[in-house]
């Protein structure tokens, strides 16, 4: 067997703030391997995107944090490797895009001279090939006229394509792992469509692996194979995307799936929200950190962390009830669908 | 719900807002009439820039309408002077996004409820704080918050203060524009509810604007589609929704993207029913607005602005073709067939 092309063990981020330690990821696990496509969901707070920046510890030179374990991408500690050496990795080996585009871009340079200094840098192109290439790139995230739009500073693109943009200077230096945090969330529905399947097609045609950050099972479903599932900085759940629907385990997750109108049901009576709120300190105790806000919570699940228990093929869920749940699940079909 | 027979409180009439911007004069609300009901929720729906915000405020008031006209409870707003139409705003309110960025910081929870009755200047010190009780009761905030400043509230308790403010001068019709898109998942679904239970048991006629198509789908009785300052269909939730007829609201379902195994194919599908991207206002498409994105568009569309086609019920199509491609006699052009 190869090495996974990403190998995440044992994270936690810990953040010092002013109220006291806050473990906003609470030791954290999965492999990837190219061409894989994993979502990660959660509500806010859940740890998703600080698990996508520690990383390639992407935090704030004011941020106070601690990370531990070890992120092993094609066999290197990414946490153990000096910043010189990191700042390849970042742009280079992994690409990222955010939800604002325009925090991420240069407000003042035009967009191709942007993505022609990345291909210089992490590509060793000369000026005039990277200024091609940049063109080029922007052709092929679906930029029409390219050549004029590359002149153009960032300001001067609608939201969709500024987005289009980012993931060009993102796949420049063709990354072997790209992560999307919330890439669509402030797009419209059709923009959203497209740009969901230029990742799509993008993860396709170059074998790149996709690790996209979202809180739309929706939007997981359209772009991931699989998922994983977040709550107070741990990985509640994991499943392929197909077996998540159909059998989703954990109780959170069920929350998940049943508190957003979806779709194709008409109104049917008032929405499910989750009682309660996440802890603001994170993870950390020594319960389930659902249990304050789980319906199923008994004695155990507030003294004791339920390990990940297997409950299909691939599929994980760290619930005391996980196996009691599956059974469930196979005998009443699909017990959070409205409709069956 | 039978529209027709309840009692239309609020009726806009053929309202058209031009706006001066940096590249010329837009139409940014290009002819739009629509009734509402008590208890009865419109949702307005399209992207960003089709002119639904802007409609919402010129029902409002809140920007000038160049023709047409809004009557509220038979009252003809554009006809009251400025202090006559102070004297309705409490029976038209709004709810915004940004539930912070609407709110006086330095102001208490109670006094921030309170303040539409002393500025209407609706009742005495005792019967507002009873007034801000139950507008609170009936939001779902707890009495314990009531001295508390916005800035010590969670996001869904700042929204439930907006909704207060909103509901407390006792409105007959309610604006919502984008209610819930600034909060969190878990939140989104609080707050919906109570907009939902506050239609139910105030009678509110409420005009819901999202870009979320299921929570508009979730919360209306009606919807309109809009696009480029127009509503290109109109009908109850179901006929939209279930039935579209025109190719934008085909495309505008298809785009969302749902919790199933078929989600990726749907959105190939979409592509191929919204080509390209929205025109500029500073340069509208003649006769159809959306022919320029349509795979079905032909010469007539270019030519002929559709007029809004009436079918059954209260399903209206501004669409020259749907007919023909419901009944699959018209089909889409080569040049949508792309990738």
């Amino acid at each position: 067997m190869s090495l996974p092309l990403l190998e995440v063990d044992d994270l936690h981020v810990t953040f010092n703030t002013a109220s006291g330690p806050v473990h906003a990821v609470d030791g954290v696990s999965f492999t990837m391997e190219s061409g894989d496509s994993l979502g990660v969901v959660g509500e806010s707070g859940s740890g998703k995107s600080v698990t996508a920046r520690a990383l390639l510890r992407l935090f704030a030179i004011t941020d106070d944090v601690r990370i531990a374990g070890s992120v092993r991408f094609d066999g290197v500690d990414l946490l153990r490797i000096d910043e010189r050496k990191l700042r390849d990795v970042r742009g280079g080996q992994i690409g990222m895009i955010f939800q604002d585009p325009l925090t991420s871009l240069n407000p003042l340079m035009a967009v191709g001279e942007q993505i022609a200094e990345s291909l210089r840098l992490h590509r060793g192109m000369g000026r005039s090939e990277a200024a091609a290439e940049a063109v080029e790139l922007l052709g092929r995230v679906g930029i029409a006229d390219p050549e004029r739009r590359a002149t153009e500073l960032p300001n001067s693109f609608s939201g969709g394509m500024r987005q289009r943009v980012m993931i060009s200077l993102a796949i420049a230096c063709r990354p072997r792992l790209l992560i999307a945090d919330e890439p669509t969330t402030a797009l419209d529905v059709t923009v959203q469509a497209e740009i969901l399947l230029l990742l799509d097609e993008l993860r396709r045609s170059e074998q790149m692996a996709l690790m996209l950050i979202t809180h739309d099972f929706g939007v997981v479903a359209a772009t991931c194979e699989d998922v994983q599932v977040m709550y107070a900085g741990r990985l509640v759940e994991k499943a392929s995307m197909v077996h998540l629907f159909d059998r989703a385990n954990h109780p959170y997750t069920e929350g998940l799936l049943r508190l957003v109108p979806r779709f194709e049901d008409a109104h049917t009576g008032r929405l499910h929200p989750i009682a309660g709120q996440p802890p603001i300190t994170g993870g950390g105790g020594s319960s389930c950190a659902f249990a304050p806000r789980c319906s199923h919570a008994f004695d155990r699940c507030r003294s004791e962390v339920p390990p990940e228990v297997a409950v299909g093929p691939q599929h994980l869920s760290a619930c005391w009830l996980a196996a009691e749940r599956a059974k469930d699940a196979t005998e009443a079909g699909r017990p959070w669908k409205r409709d069956p | 719900m039978s529209a027709a027979a309840a009692r239309a409180v609020l009726e806009v009439s053929d309202a058209v807002v031009e706006f001066d911007t940096d590249g010329g004069r837009i139409t940014a609300v290009d002819g739009v009439s629509l009734q509402l009901s008590t208890g009865e929720t419109l949702g307005l729906v399209g992207e960003s820039g089709c002119g639904k915000s802007t409609l919402a405020r010129a029902i409002l008031q809140l920007v000038p309408m160049q023709q047409g006209s809004v009557r509220l409870e038979d009252t003809d707003l554009g006809s009251l002077s400025p202090r006559e139409l102070r004297r309705m705003r409490h029976r038209i309110q709004m709810v915004f996004q940004d539930p912070r960025g609407s709110l006086d910081p330095r102001m208490s929870v109670t006094a921030l409820i309170g303040e539409p009755l002393r500025v209407h200047g609706i009742g005495d010190r005792a019967s507002r704080a009873r007034e801000v009780a139950e507008a609170m009761e009936l939001v779902g905030l707890p009495a314990l918050v009531a001295d508390r400043l916005p800035s010590e509230l969670s996001g869904g308790q700042q929204q439930r203060v907006g909704i207060a403010r909103a509901i407390v001068t006792d409105p007959a019709v309610l604006v919502c524009d984008e209610p819930v898109s600034a909060l969190d998942v878990s939140i989104q679904a609080q707050i919906i509810n109570v907009l939902d239970e506050l239609r139910d048991t105030l009678n509110l006629a409420m005009l819901f604007i999202a870009h979320d198509l299921s929570v508009v789908r979730h919360l209306s009785d009606r919807v309109a589609v809009m696009y480029l300052g127009q509503f290109v269909e109109t009908g109850t939730a179901s006929e939209v929704f279930t039935e579209p007829r025109h190719p934008y609201t085909q495309g505008l379902i298809t785009s969302v993207p749902r919790a199933d195994t078929e989600s990726a194919a749907r959105l190939q599908t979409a592509r191929r029913l919204v080509l390209g991207e929205l025109p500029s206002l500073l340069d509208p498409p003649s006769g159809c607005r959306y022919r320029t994105r349509c795979p079905y568009a032909t010469d007539r569309c270019a030519d002929v602005e559709p007029p809004p086609d009436l079918l059954d019920g209260h399903h209206a199509v501004r669409c020259h073709h749907h007919r023909a491609i419901t009944a699959g006699e018209h089909q889409p052009s080569s040049k949508s067939m792309r990738g």
